[in-house]
């Protein structure tokens, strides 16, 4: 402000200089009345408006309206309507670029009539002063902000963080228009249609195809859950993911116990405890005990516990690489002996009973699941060895012999669990070979079925928390999939067919296609018949009860899942109210949380509780509480502070481009988030979580042009065959990763410009040369040195070159034209009609290289307005070819010459010099650029004169604190315009 | 439409039938279409004014190798036993030997052979399914919009899954129709259901209670609002009534169909609704199935329609045949007088519904004639297993564009000449779809 200020005055003062050397004229009287004025009070309205007339509209009628006027203006700018003072101060927008022509001096261009330079600068002022006026009027204003849906990317991120899962449904929707500042996040542009509500409507029918019941609540899957077997997937991966989740490498115990014994044995006062040990290594401090206690258990030192000790390097002194290698051994000793001590277990079966039915195959899993930590001393007796090591004969040695093998046995399992079974029945070479990846399959022959076996997991390794995690997803499998009762059904059908044992008459009641079968009364009256010609086929014993078992079983779990669902109902109906809460984005009325509650039981008269619960999210979707954000004043206050909850969307959609989190809301329900310090506590925090992504992709790809690089098709890949989807991804990731890093370490905003670093993945590294640089997967790195490779900063990433090349040439009018328009902000006017194009492909201009076409082209005087602000800045970008890469030569085979004579007259080679200019003359235009876009980002609107202020006071204090991005956002949250919310002028209450 | 969108839409399901279908009473006549549809303009197109409707019938485990055959062509084609249903409409039957999935030989028995029945797709062992979308379901994507459903997907057996052994999922033994790579279209077993799927427009009731509710939100919203908010408001309001407007565009213009239909004094022939769960007798089964099928076509409800008779590995009985073995047993005894009575039985399935839907006026011949029926069978031989060729049969002309009365024999063509795939492809581009790669064709099928 002080600046702006100080400038303005050294220039009135100028102007009233040579007022004093000129004839006396309405310019002058009125540059003479305004400085006099300055200096004791404000302009006023009626000196503006009085120097309109006298000033102002002489001028335009002179120099102006010959070609600003009339059907078809020039620039198509018409200057011809403006009547009063007042009328320039709405348009001021208009008229800033007026203003900018003229200091410019480029208007009127230098082949009209040119005004006088007093005249000119009495204009200048007027503008400014009126400008002035107008800014510090409404100072503060916050301006219209309309109710507006979420655009399309806002729903994407919001259904997001409301589901958990990245459903994305809004990417086949039209794309959102922007708004003059190039943002979709406006009223003014974000509209509704009936074609776009039926694809709201088919969007959350989307959602709700990923929505699945919980014996309590409901989550979303990260795919479509309509059929049976997209459910099991998703229940049996998650079941599958926590197995494999589990320290189970024993390598890993005996490792940490070692580090542990070394501890003890040092006696060092400061050792941890076992504890944190294991948490250290990251494995069950349980289960760490229990091995630690096997390797320093004295009494049963015998058989394979005394050899593991004997191996344990604990024993001996070590290093840490050989110890971990000697605790691989001790595993590797394991794994040879610890198979064959494995008791046998009843394989009997039953005549006319396949060996393949449920009730056989799950008996003989019952007794390996029992037998995972148990041992038999008789099916030592025929080797009479563990290993190559024989069993003592003499009794007393031989039974501490066998107490310690059943010691080691019970620390250590033949399996912590089992995640993948074959049959069982068919044999080991067979299965091996193709029956892989049947996850958690029971082994039976053709039926589905589940089998849970992870006694040792559960008992040994798991804590009290992780063991009710697992019996959770277990419970979730037979309650989404309803895994029991299919299970049963496939019993029916495979009993009366590949196996013949329910073929005869008796069993016709029994049907797999008669829901009834599924009922207690139906499966009790099988098993008995069942089990009654078992009898009669000889069977008996352990097979027969088996067999009794399975119906047992088989029944309770079926009851299980139908009183489950019955019992879920109301948690689900719940979780559906707390989901529109949540969706919402602030607390719900009594009335809306009853509305919901009514609007389920209207649907259960005409569908299922699920396909209710589903249309209940789908209209919590469709609500236009949830699509659109509604900061509504009530008529009462025209003007009004936003609620805690306004705020805290605000805040988000500004931030994340995404509904708030837990525990912004958890702030504005507390009633705080207004206070300064709490609001900018909580900016700063938002500002470093991984969401701030919304506000990197959706401002900076906008602000920067890039936001649908993911979709661009400009490119030949047969000229250009490095360009495949990956780097194109890649190209578009680059500048989001660099926002984002500048965001959470919060760097001056001039880096945008001046950086040396990068980020780059794989298929950019390759594609800036980087050839040393060792990725792991879909890793990003930071390069620090990017400069080396000719990157660094914004300006040369290859998602700007290509997307400003069209195709098979380079294009320094479209590169110069973005880095003035979208980093600096300058207005460009667009291009005279008629102007012939220059040719697509470079290696098709002949004998003039581009550089020399375009010089051609400035000499047009119509064309060097503009162009000699762009070209120049482009032609420094001529060593980057047309998909962003590295060049010496062009496609012509010409050798590539980024040369070229800037704005300012200096002369630059490359990007560097380039690089210096933007920064010794242009930063503060970069800098404001930035803030103004930002502010018209995170207002929602298109900025107003009454920003002005804002603006200045945002750019001063930027430039005392370092340039730190933050700087910006903590005054925009804090600015009045953010905190308030203005009624619309013409609204009229009802 | 982008590819993009394309490939979106295929992953959608296709019972996601948004806003569209309308509906009438319980019991719907069988209506004489061409008046009806001669006054509709919404639906009709001058061009081609009635629609074209497939519908794919499949049969598994083989057939009875030895009396399968067609000599001959049109009123001189002679049937072998098992294709005699169909002697009274062979001049509208084709009879097709020799063609086979290449992905579906040599790669493991039943599953293999049956999941990818009409997409031609290479398929995954293991946990996770993976094949691809079926060429009833690409059809529904894209020209199913204009029908209360964009198809139907009926079954005669419930489907299993589980391993077989050969670790192909039994999901693949269950299902022939996929909206995408790793899901089968959820198959409709209960005849009841199917029926109301087609008549009660639960699809769009729900939608409109979903409407109704969202519609007060905004105006309870807007009677708060300045004018201002209140313009934003409403062309959300509007757009909400506007799309319950079409809504019930469609209700109306179905239910006057149905009015002017009975007004006209045709013969009326009537489908009540079918009991609630499952028929006991698979007989009863399968001709409601057939009968649901040719109402929806007739009522063009929908073009395109699966009915899976029984699935791969099926245990359904025929002791109405005298055969006590379940279908699969059955089928390991293909030379048997059983599985030739079983054979002929799937036949007379085909030629139940043929003989419907040519009972149905349209134009100036028969709905039949506007359709075309395809009968296929995963494999040749139950015993051997063996898919180098499947049985197949279609019946209808597509409106025209499908020369009846032949029989035609690829066997001698070589595998490039020969594939199912693309017999779909030239299926799907006399119906108005043109596509140039299908499974593992990218030519449609010489002398069809």
């Amino acid at each position: 402000m002080a600046l702006f200020i100080s400038t303005y005055r050294i220039f009135r003062t100028l102007a009233a200089v040579l007022c004093g050397l000129m004839l006396v004229t309405n310019f002058d009287v009125y540059a003479q009345q305004s400085d006099g004025n300055r200096s004791t009070s404000k302009i006023t309205a009626a000196e503006l408006e009085n120097a309109f007339n006298n000033v102002v509209r002489p001028y335009l009628a002179s120099y102006c309206l010959d070609c600003h006027a009339s059907e078809e203006p020039e620039a198509m700018l018409d200057l011809s309507g403006y009547q009063s003072a007042n009328d320039v101060g709405q348009a001021h927008q208009t008229w800033a670029i007026v203003l900018e022509r003229i200091e410019a001096g480029e208007m009127p261009p230098a082949d009209a009539t040119q005004p006088r330079d007093e005249e000119q600068a009495a204009v200048i002022d007027w503008i400014r002063d009126t400008r002035e006026f107008e800014a510090l009027r409404n100072a503060g204003d916050p301006g219209t902000v309309l109710v507006r849906r979420l655009s399309n990317a806002e729903t994407n991120y919001t259904i997001r963080d409301l589901t958990g899962v990245d459903i994305r449904p809004t990417d086949s929707f039209p794309v959102d228009a922007a708004n003059e500042a190039g943002f979709d996040n406006t009223g003014e542009s974000l509209t509704m249609s009936p074609a776009l509500l039926n694809k709201y409507l088919a969007g959350a029918r989307q959602v709700v195809e990923h929505l699945m019941l919980l014996p309590e609540g409901f989550v979303f899957a990260p795919h479509p859950v309509v059929t049976d077997t997209d459910r099991d997937k998703y229940c049996v991966k998650r079941i599958v993911d926590f197995y494999q989740r589990q320290p189970v490498n024993l390598t890993d115990y005996f490792f940490a116990a070692w580090q542990y014994e070394c501890q003890v044995r040092s006696a060092d006062a400061a050792q941890d405890s076992l504890d944190e040990v294991a948490r250290g290594h990251q494995i069950s401090p349980k289960y760490l005990r229990s091995v630690w206690e096997l390797l320093t258990d004295d009494e049963n030192a015998f058989g394979p516990v005394a050899k593991l000790q004997a191996m344990w390097p604990a024993r001996v002194d070590m290093q840490t690489d050989a110890a971990r290698a000697q605790c691989a051994t001790m595993h590797d000793y394991v794994m040879s002996v610890r198979p064959q001590l494995s008791p046998p277990i009843d394989k009997s079966g039953i005549k006319e009973i396949h060996t393949g039915s449920q009730t056989l195959v799950l008996w003989r899993n019952r007794q390996r699941a029992a037998n995972r930590r148990a041992f038999d001393p008789s099916i030592l007796e025929e080797t009479a060895k563990v290993g190559d090591e024989s069993i003592p004969m003499d009794p007393q040695q031989r039974a501490a012999y066998m107490a310690a093998v059943a010691r080691f046995c019970d620390v250590i399992p033949d399996e912590f669990f089992v995640s993948e079974r074959g049959r069982d029945y068919v044999d080991e070479d067979n299965k091996q070979q193709g029956e892989k990846g049947r996850l958690l399959s029971a082994g039976f022959h053709s039926m589905m079925g589940y089998f849970r076996d992870d006694g040792p997991l559960y008992d040994l390794v798991l804590d009290a928390k992780q063991q009710h995690e697992i019996d959770t997803l277990w419970q979730q499998l037979d309650f989404v999939t309803s895994a029991p009762m299919r299970q049963y059904e496939g019993f029916l059908w495979f009993e009366r067919t590949d196996s013949g044992y329910m073929r005869d008459a008796i069993f016709d009641f029994a049907r797999p296609e008669d829901q009834q079968a599924q009922s207690a009364a139906m499966i009790e009256k099988l098993a008995e018949v069942y089990v009654q010609k078992a009898r009669e086929n000889g069977g008996e014993g352990a097979a027969v009860e088996a067999v009794e078992q399975y119906f047992r079983d088989i029944n309770t779990q079926i009851r299980w899942v139908e009183k489950a669902r019955h019992d879920a109902q109301r948690s689900h109906l719940q979780a559906a109210i707390d989901f529109a809460e949540r969706a919402y984005r602030r607390p719900l009325t009594a009335l809306e949380r009853a509305d919901i509650e009514e609007f389920y039981q209207a649907l259960r008269k005409i569908v299922s509780h699920e396909e209710a619960i589903q249309d209940v999210i789908v209209s919590v979707l469709m609500s236009p509480h949830f699509c659109y954000r509604v900061d509504m004043a009530p008529a009462s206050e025209p003007l009004r502070p936003l609620t805690d909850f306004e705020l805290a969307s605000r805040l988000s959609y500004f931030l994340w481009s995404s509904m708030p989190d837990a525990e912004l809301l958890a702030v504005a329900r507390a009633g705080t988030l207004h206070q300064p310090d709490v609001l900018v506590a909580q900016t700063r925090r938002m500002l470093q979580d991984n969401r701030v992504r919304g506000l990197a992709t959706e401002f900076g790809g906008n602000w920067l042009d890039f936001r649908r690089f993911d979709e661009h098709n400009s490119v030949d890949r047969e000229r250009f065959p490095e360009f495949d989807d990956e780097l194109r991804q890649a190209m578009f990731e680059e500048p989001i990763r660099f926002l984002m890093d500048l965001v959470r370490r919060d760097q001056s905003v001039l880096s945008l410009l001046e950086a040396k670093h990068t980020f780059v993945n794989a298929p950019l590294a390759k594609h800036y040369s980087l050839l040393e640089l060792e990725f792991d997967n879909h890793d990003w790195l930071r390069v620090d040195d990017a400069r080396d490779v000719g990157r660094g900063g914004l300006l040369p990433m290859s998602v700007f070159m290509t997307k400003n090349a069209p195709g098979l040439r380079t294009s320094p009018v479209k590169r110069g034209y973005w880095v003035v328009r979208r980093l600096l902000g300058e207005r460009i006017p667009p291009p005279p009609p008629n102007v012939p194009e220059l040719p697509s492909d470079e290696s098709k201009l002949g004998e003039l290289t581009l550089r020399e076409t375009l010089a051609r082209h400035r000499e047009h005087a119509s064309c060097a307005g503009c162009h000699e602000r762009i070209d120049s800045i482009g032609l420094v970008f001529e060593s980057y070819g047309p998909v962003g890469e590295v060049r010496q030569f062009d496609l012509g085979g010409r050798p590539v010459d980024a040369t070229a004579l800037l704005p300012d007259g200096r002369q630059a080679v490359g990007l560097d010099d380039l690089r210096k200019y933007l920064s010794d003359e242009r930063g503060d235009e970069f800098v404001e650029n930035l803030i103004r876009k930002l502010l018209s980002y995170a207002l929602g609107r298109g900025l107003i004169l009454s920003d002005e202020l804002l603006v200045r006071d945002i750019h001063s204090k930027l430039t005392s604190e370092g340039n730190r991005f933050s700087v910006i956002v903590e005054c925009i949250v804090t600015s009045p315009q953010f905190l308030n919310k203005k009624i619309a002028m013409n609204g009229q209450p009802k | 439409m982008t590819a993009n969108t394309q490939f979106r839409n295929a992953m959608r399901p296709s019972r996601r039938t948004v806003l569209r279908g309308a509906g009438v009473a319980m019991a719907l006549p069988w209506l004489d279409s061409l008046p009806v549809w001669g006054l509709e303009p919404l639906v009709m197109k001058p061009a081609n004014p009635f629609p074209k409707r497939l519908a794919v019938l499949f049969m598994a485990c083989g057939v009875h190798p030895k009396h399968w055959w067609a000599k001959g062509a049109g009123a001189d084609m002679e049937l072998s036993e098992c294709l005699q249903p169909l002697e009274p409409l062979k001049h509208k039957l084709n009879v097709i030997h020799g063609l086979f999935n290449k992905n579906s030989t040599g790669v493991g028995i039943h599953p293999g052979q049956t999941g990818n029945i009409l997409s031609g797709a290479s398929l995954q062992k293991g946990a996770e399914l993976r094949g691809g979308i079926s060429f009833d379901q690409l059809l529904a994507n894209h020209l199913g919009q204009d029908t209360a459903q964009p198809s139907m997907v009926l079954g005669c057996e419930q489907p299993i899954t589980g391993y077989h052994e050969t670790n192909f999922s039994m999901a693949y033994s269950s299902h022939i129709s996929w909206q995408n790579a790793t899901s089968p279209v959820p198959m409709e077993v209960y005849p009841a259901l199917a029926f109301d799927s087609l008549f009660d427009n639960r699809g769009s009731r729900r939608n409109q209670s979903v409407l109704d509710r969202v519609k007060e939100h905004a105006e309870s919203l807007s009677r708060q609002a300045s004018a201002g908010d209140r313009a934003k408001l409403d062309e959300y309001l509007t757009s909400v009534r506007e799309v319950e407007k079409r809504i019930e565009r469609m209700r109306d213009v179905q239910s006057n169909a149905a009015e002017r239909a009975s007004a006209k004094g045709k013969s009326l022939i009537m489908m009540p609704r079918p009991d609630n769960g499952l028929p006991e007798d698979i007989r009863e089964h399968m001709r409601l199935m057939c009968d649901i099928v040719a109402l929806a076509f007739q009522t063009d409800k929908t073009r395109f329609a699966t009915l899976l008779l029984c699935r791969d590995i099926s245990g359904l009985f025929y002791p109405f045949l005298d055969v006590r073995n379940a279908h699969h047993s059955a089928s390991h005894n293909e030379m048997s007088d059983d599985w030739q009575r079983v054979t002929t039985y799937y036949c007379s399935q085909l030629a139940y519904l043929a003989s419907r839907l040519d009972a149905m006026p349209e134009g100036d011949g028969t709905v039949l004639d506007n359709s075309c029926l395809v009968f296929v069978n995963n494999m040749w031989s139950g015993s051997k297993h063996d898919s180098s060729k499947v049985p197949l049969l279609t019946a209808g002309g597509l409106g025209d564009t499908l020369q009846t009365g032949r029989t035609l024999d690829y066997s001698a063509d070589g595998d490039e000449n020969r594939k199912l795939c693309s017999f779909y492809i030239s299926l799907m581009d006399r119906m108005g779809l043109e596509v140039d790669q299908f499974g593992d064709a990218d030519t449609q099928l010489a002398r069809l």
